[in-house]
């Protein structure tokens, strides 16, 4: 069998990479980050913990039908989004942490669901992207001979 | 009052319609009906514009329309590409790879144009406001992703060197119009506008892909303490005689195999 030769850690690298090297272009050319990139990276948290967390749980129902529909599952899983929404609540409430150039909380509760979703669509036509490209790589080249039949 | 009302109605109602089609998809219970309730709840976002002028919301829906047409043309082109290529089923002729290449680049090249030229999504007079949220973020993911991917193909499969190359260089052209934003305005938009957003795109992407994160762990955890705490299952008891003989006569009814025509 094949050696990996790579690790799951330069995958991580090479994720992170060309994010760290345009961000530190744009410190080098006088673009220090400000306190609104720390809110909008708190928002960003806990809006897509709980969106990811109500569409999971969705996913839970249907795993229910297989399995007696038990509660237990339902109910952790719903404290844990309630925890987050209490915690986003608890943050956007106090000014200097997470609310931003909004009016209240609702204000910022509401645009934060909306940058997600503009963030969240740019990321998947991104992924899209990536993965087609991927793809198209991939089946550019003549598939190879895995076994030879033997005369 | 009378506003948030309209803006329930026509964008907040269809935007909740998107996730639960996608639930009705998910767990197959009326998938055809989830796909449908999803476009529907899609369609009256991008139509929100029109529908509820007055809300802010609306603005995003309007970049979605506006970025509709970009990304059906790259989709064409990405299904071109893959399966002009050596693939077992579904090959397409092929000059569908490059039809699709240069759809591909059509797409981001008409992307290029809503940020240099007089494409830009305008939204009350002005510049989409998610106009500038979606550019840096769309740019920053895409070069994070094809780089991962191209050490993915190197590290993890066999003589991928090439492709990976390939990979290595869309990650760089789209890294180096990201670069180029940041030096030159464009007719609407501006460079030091471009600069401070890529700050928040940043924020976007680690936020989002570290909330996403958490919320699947939960899951996980979720389930595994639930299944951790069931017993284990009983072992079946054996089968009656009549269990054995209602087994034994449907094995002989399948044994003859009936006559040959």
């Amino acid at each position: 069998m094949k050696q990996a030769r790579t690790s799951w850690k330069v995958l991580f690298l090479a994720i992170l990479l060309p994010i760290l090297v345009l961000v530190t272009i744009n410190i080098t050319i006088g673009n220090t980050h400000s306190a609104e990139a720390f809110k909008r990276f708190g928002n960003a948290l806990l809006t897509s913990y709980i969106v990811m967390g109500i569409l999971l749980l969705g996913n839970l129902i249907a795993y229910a039908d297989s399995r007696h529909r038990p509660a237990a599952p339902l109910v952790g899983m719903l404290a844990a989004i309630g925890v987050g929404v209490l915690l986003a609540g608890a943050l956007v409430s106090n000014s200097d942490l997470l609310l931003e150039a909004n009016s209240g909380i609702r204000a910022q509760i509401l645009s934060n669901i909306v940058r997600l979703l503009v963030s969240g669509t740019a990321m998947a036509i991104a992924g899209l992207l990536a993965v087609g490209l991927t793809f198209a790589a991939i089946t550019g080249r003549p598939r190879r001979v895995l076994f030879y039949e033997e005369e | 009052m009378q506003a948030m009302l309209e803006a329930a109605i026509w964008f907040w109602i269809p935007l909740i319609l998107v996730p639960i089609g996608f639930w009705l998809v998910v767990s197959s219970r009326a998938e055809k009906g989830g796909k449908i309730l999803g476009i529907i709840g899609l369609v009256l976002v991008m139509a929100s514009p029109w529908t509820v002028p007055d809300s802010d919301s609306s603005a995003a829906g309007h970049l979605l329309l506006a970025i509709l047409g970009p990304t059906i043309l790259m989709g064409y082109g990405l299904h071109g590409m893959v399966f002009g290529g050596e693939v077992p089923v579904g090959k397409l002729d092929n000059s569908a790879r490059w039809s699709g290449a240069l759809a591909v680049i059509s797409s981001i090249f008409i992307m290029g144009l809503m940020h240099w030229s007089t494409f830009t999504p305008i939204w009350r007079g002005q510049v989409n406001p998610y106009w500038i949220v979606f550019w840096p973020t769309f740019l920053m993911f895409g070069t994070s992703l094809c780089s991962a991917a191209s050490v993915a193909l190197v590290g993890f499969g066999e003589d991928r060197d090439r492709e990976a190359t390939n990979l290595v260089i869309a990650s760089i052209f789209l890294a180096s119009i990201a670069f180029v934003a940041m030096f030159i305005d464009g007719p609407n938009t501006s460079a030091a506008e471009f600069r401070t957003h890529l700050w928040s795109a940043a924020a976007d992407i680690l936020g989002t892909v570290a909330g996403v994160g958490a919320a699947i762990a939960t899951f996980a955890i979720v389930i595994w303490t639930y299944e951790r705490s069931l017993p284990d299952p009983e072992n079946t008891p054996p089968p009656s005689e009549d269990e054995i003989k209602h087994v034994v006569s449907l094995a002989k009814a399948h044994l003859d195999g009936g006559e040959e025509e």
